[in-house]
């Protein structure tokens, strides 16, 4: 009965504080809106700020690409230099982990860490949507690369892929506790691969719109603290999420690998 | 409470504290992650890595090439050098030929020229000789006849003056005093 | 329990969470300076992996936040 009391009294202060001064609001930017409702045979394919986003990182990875190599010429340019160096990334990342059989993934891991790396830092634009904040969108990218891993298994092993469960040199008498340990962490891998890359995103932001909303309402003599955090932050979200699309994609070719090679 | 504040503070209705929580726009993110992800592959795939392994393959193909044509370059240079060094030991050897023959010649010539003079000098001795011994020859019969014609002038005045040892030397003094005066002796 | 209160309780205890990352980084950045200390020649090819490892515990730490979001929704 007191916590209830409690609680009606903080709601009321709180919706006077809020018709009071701006409210603090740092998660509305994660926020998906609709701008055009499709919906053919009941499936939802409308278009958000979300889907838009996508479109706009879609859209500037291949213009760059294209725009860096509209001439291509043997002594490369500045934008040519950054394409070629961004390709050996990729190859050298995945001739480290999958080794010469990685070749034919090359172009899904090249795109997705492009796809990744971008949504992340175009996010970073002041009134941007970040795709990768949304769990559903990491959630599918994750989702459709451990399908695509276990198909891949099947594939290369059939039936003796399940072996992947079973580790090696280990006493048969520690086989049962081991087994299902080793199929929890195998069916972990999509949920951490996508709530990391949900997580770092959503956290950062997060934290961008509380300095941005002290910024906003502080005093003048005031406002320059988290204005400049804001700025050294900004900073460290451009690294974060280079290094995150960086993780996610490794990840991936570390996946990918397992499905090849069994651990 | 918390929820419906947000919910009048986002717009759209929100059942929990995240709006990446929310399912109702779940369907459609879905759809259109994989729609773009795969568009982004054929489009990277079709315009953007044929183009960049090109770039890089040309690139490579003519490091080669260049690393060929370097390593070309430099056996043509060895064998350049190899060929003029070649050049350089016979040169050499044909100017020490040349300064051993030169060496002998003058040598040669140095040891005629040498014996020339020796001839020569040899004849020139000899004829010196030859005449130095005329010279003596011709001074000895000089002498000797003066001897004689002093020897004649002496038994001259001995027989014709009397005898005396006073007369005698004033004599021979007289005889040698005009052997003195004689010009046949100069 | 009325809900609102506990569920401000427990989005704290889940952002208690952060602390072990913490610990974690310090740890992880102590150990990688010590190892940049002893052989200086190391460290480009060390740099990678502490950056990698440094996004892995934060990821850690990041879930402890997302589920405080959790529990703020449920409230």
């Amino acid at each position: 009965m007191d916590f209830a009391l409690i609680a009606a009294a903080h709601a009321q202060t709180a919706q006077q504080a809020a018709n009071a001064a701006p409210k603090m609001d740092p998660l509305h930017h994660f926020q998906v809106v609709n701008y055009i409702n499709i919906a053919p045979l009941g499936f939802d394919i409308s278009i958000s700020n979300s889907v838009l986003w996508m479109w706009i990182v879609v859209a500037v990875v291949f213009g760059l690409f294209r725009y860096a190599l509209r001439n291509p010429s043997l002594v490369p340019g500045r934008m040519q230099s950054v394409a070629e160096a961004g390709y050996l990334f990729v190859d050298n990342m995945i001739n480290e982990i999958i080794g010469h059989e990685g070749k034919k993934f090359f172009p899904i891991v090249f795109t997705l860490f492009f796809f990744v790396l971008f949504c992340n830092w175009t996010g970073l634009i002041p009134g941007s949507f970040t795709v990768t904040s949304q769990l559903i969108v990491t959630g599918t990218l994750a989702l459709a690369i451990f399908v695509f891993c276990i198909f891949l298994g099947a594939y290369h092993h059939g039936w003796k892929f399940l072996g992947f469960f079973v580790p090696h040199g280990l006493p048969p008498a520690l086989l049962p506790l081991m087994v299902p340990i080793e199929i929890i962490s195998f069916l972990a891998r999509p949920v951490s691969l996508s709530v990391r890359l949900f997580a770092n995103m959503t956290a950062g932001h997060t934290v961008l719109g509380v300095l941005f909303f002290f910024t906003a309402t502080m005093a003048w003599f005031g406002a320059w603290l988290p204005f400049g955090f804001t700025v050294v932050f900004t900073g460290m979200e451009i690294f974060i999420g280079f290094i995150q699309a960086y993780i996610f994609t490794i990840l991936t070719c570390v996946y990918i690998n397992d499905s090849l090679h069994m651990h | 409470m918390i929820a419906s504040a947000h919910a009048s503070a986002g717009g759209a209705a929100a059942s929990s504290g995240l709006p990446q929580f929310e399912p109702s726009v779940f369907g459609s993110q879905i759809f259109w992650t994989v729609v773009s992800f795969f568009l982004l592959m054929m489009l990277l795939k079709k315009y953007v890595l044929p183009a960049i392994i090109n770039i890089l393959d040309s690139r490579a193909s003519r490091i080669s090439d260049d690393l060929q044509k370097a390593e070309q370059a430099r056996k043509e240079g060895e064998r350049l050098l190899t060929n003029y060094q070649g050049q350089l030991v016979a040169a050499r050897q044909v100017a020490a030929q040349t300064l051993e023959e030169a060496r002998q010649e003058s040598a040669r010539q140095r040891d005629q020229a040498l014996e020339e003079l020796n001839k020569e000098l040899a004849k020139k001795k000899n004829a010196a000789l030859i005449e130095i011994e005329q010279a003596k020859q011709k001074a000895m019969e000089e002498v000797r006849g003066a001897a004689v014609e002093l020897s004649m002038l002496v038994a001259e005045k001995l027989i014709v003056q009397s005898i005396g040892q006073d007369n005698a030397r004033r004599m021979v003094d007289e005889a040698v005093k005009q052997l003195g005066e004689s010009p046949r002796l100069h | 329990m009325e809900s609102l209160p506990a569920s401000f309780i427990g989005m704290g205890l889940a952002a208690t969470g952060l602390g072990g990352a913490g610990i974690g980084l310090g740890y992880m950045f102590g150990k990688a300076i010590e190892a940049f200390a002893r052989q200086p020649s190391a460290e480009g090819q060390l740099a990678k992996y502490v950056w990698i490892g440094a996004a892995f515990v934060e990821a850690i730490a990041l879930y402890g936040l997302v589920l405080a979001f959790i529990i703020m929704g449920k409230g």
